[in-house]
């Protein structure tokens, strides 16, 4: 290998590291790295640094992920991209027994997916009393209001001086909103396929009896 | 209508307008042309500060009502957009368990660090062991009164106030120094440098490696966290009038010169 290119390798291989110093050490009251701040650690050529990194990381389940103040983003400006804020999160998706280990019950996972969810379909901001009475219609009053509390803590909800709640930065970072409210929307139909797959006599295809 | 039944009328209309913009109800379920009207039609009636406040709030709050139709409409035209009241239907069908699975499903976690290495906690036990008691840090300074004198010049040059040569003579001097030591355009550490037997003379030192950078003796180069800074000797003292002088803030502190001495 020729020694430029040896040296360039070298010089990427010692950035992506930089970049794992400073996305994975939380250097600020909250977790994540703005744009200009990579850029400035990195040199110009940050966002290839970036996409290198995304590869190295994908054997181990991990991302790089971007979020941008404003959602409604979708051909980013360089300055857009130099404010968004980074992150390294989860690549794939954890299963219930998982989240238990980490400190979450099937109730408090439930009550933020229906708190997120609603306030997703009320254009991302919705009163916090409308939101209590949805989550009270399975969950004990006194376990709600301790739950949205307890999402707002976490960064998942953000709560206004007028009662207000909204998606705050964790959300934003962590939750595939899209992903979501499909797999909520098309839950009926994935039940209905399930059961039709389960059904005994339907999965087995008939064999052509051999021999005469 | 009285002037109090107006601003009642007025009171409801930002009451609604603010149910609106905290997403109480749908953007569109209001009626904007009325509620103008009605601002409209009490307009002329205002005769005090107060009511002046009223309805310029209740136009604010409007303002806020059509911001929230402007969203409603760019959300509703994203791949987002579900129907509210088919998303809540479907929410109430499914089970706990269904719920939590989907959003499971759709949840990557943010990978947060908090670690000490070990070299930090070598580090930090240092500045520990170095540390001085609160009881002699927080001491009174032992402060006399004295009286004021007069010195001539001879004097404060014994007494080391005002330089024994001119101020130019000590920076030759010191970028000659600086030329020996690193070597005639080579570099030498910040620190290496400045450093003394006694803290004065590396105040001093360091007070001179100032100007001997702003007057083109020498330049200093740092590392990019500024951690590490470096003396380089300049062969030909470049004084460059139209340059920009720069300013390098230094600490010189007694602690860290105390841990260089030290080694």
């Amino acid at each position: 290998m020729a020694p430029r290119v040896k040296g360039g390798e070298a010089a990427y291989a010692r950035k992506a590291r930089d970049a794992v110093h400073l996305l994975f050490f939380q250097h600020h009251r909250l977790p994540g790295v703005r744009g200009w701040e990579l850029r400035q650690e990195l040199g110009p050529e940050w966002q290839s640094v970036l996409e290198v990194l995304d590869k190295q990381l994908q054997p181990m389940d991990l991302q790089v992920t971007r979020v941008f103040d404003d959602p409604t983003i979708i051909e980013p400006t360089q300055g857009q991209l130099a404010d968004a804020r980074y992150y390294i999160t989860l690549r794939g998706s954890i299963d219930q027994k998982t989240a238990k280990t980490i400190g979450w019950r099937v109730d408090d996972i439930a009550g933020l997916a229906v708190a997120i969810a609603y306030i997703i379909s009320k254009q991302g901001k919705a009163p916090r009393v409308d939101v209590e009475r949805v989550l009270q219609e399975k969950l004990p009053g006194w376990r709600v209001k301790m739950s949205l509390d307890r999402y707002i803590q976490q960064g998942y909800l953000g709560e206004d001086e007028r009662g207000t709640l909204y998606m705050d930065w964790r959300s934003r970072a962590e939750v595939d909103q899209k992903q979501l409210v499909d797999l909520i929307m098309s839950f009926g139909k994935r039940a209905e396929a399930k059961e039709k797959a389960e059904e005994p006599g339907e999965q087995e295809t008939p064999q052509p009896e051999s021999g005469g | 209508m009285s002037r109090a039944q107006a601003q009642e009328e007025l009171r409801s209309i930002i009451g609604l307008c603010r149910t609106v913009t905290a997403g109480g109800v749908e953007p569109f379920a209001v009626d904007v042309d009325y509620i103008l009207s009605v601002i409209r039609k009490h307009y002329p009636e205002i005769r005090s500060l107060s009511e002046f406040c009223t309805d310029a709030e209740a136009i604010s709050e409007l303002s806020g009502v059509l911001k929230r139709q402007d969203e409603w409409i760019q959300h509703q035209s994203t791949t987002l957009y579900k129907d509210p009241f088919l998303l809540s239907q479907q929410l109430m069908r499914m089970e706990i368990g269904a719920i939590a699975d989907s959003f499971l499903r759709s949840w990557h976690p943010v990978l947060e660090m908090e670690q000490l290495s070990a070299r930090t906690l070598a580090g930090s036990l240092v500045y520990w062991t170095d540390l001085l008691p609160m009881s002699m840090r927080w001491s009174q300074a032992e402060v006399a009164e004295v009286e004021a004198g007069t010195a001539t010049i001879d004097e404060a040059r014994e007494l080391g106030i005002i330089p024994e040569e001119g101020f130019a003579e000590m920076l030759e001097a010191s970028w000659r120094e600086l030329g020996e030591k690193a070597g005639v355009g080579g570099r030498i550490g910040y620190w290496d440098w400045i450093g003394a037997d006694t803290y004065q003379e590396t105040v001093i030192r360091s007070y001179l490696a100032c100007f001997m950078v702003s007057y083109g003796y020498a330049d200093i180069v740092t590392d990019r966290f500024g951690e590490n800074a470096e003396l380089v000797h300049n062969p030909e003292p470049k004084a460059e009038p139209q340059r920009g002088k720069i300013t390098i803030p230094t600490l010189v502190d007694y602690e860290e010169w105390r841990k260089w001495h030290r080694g």
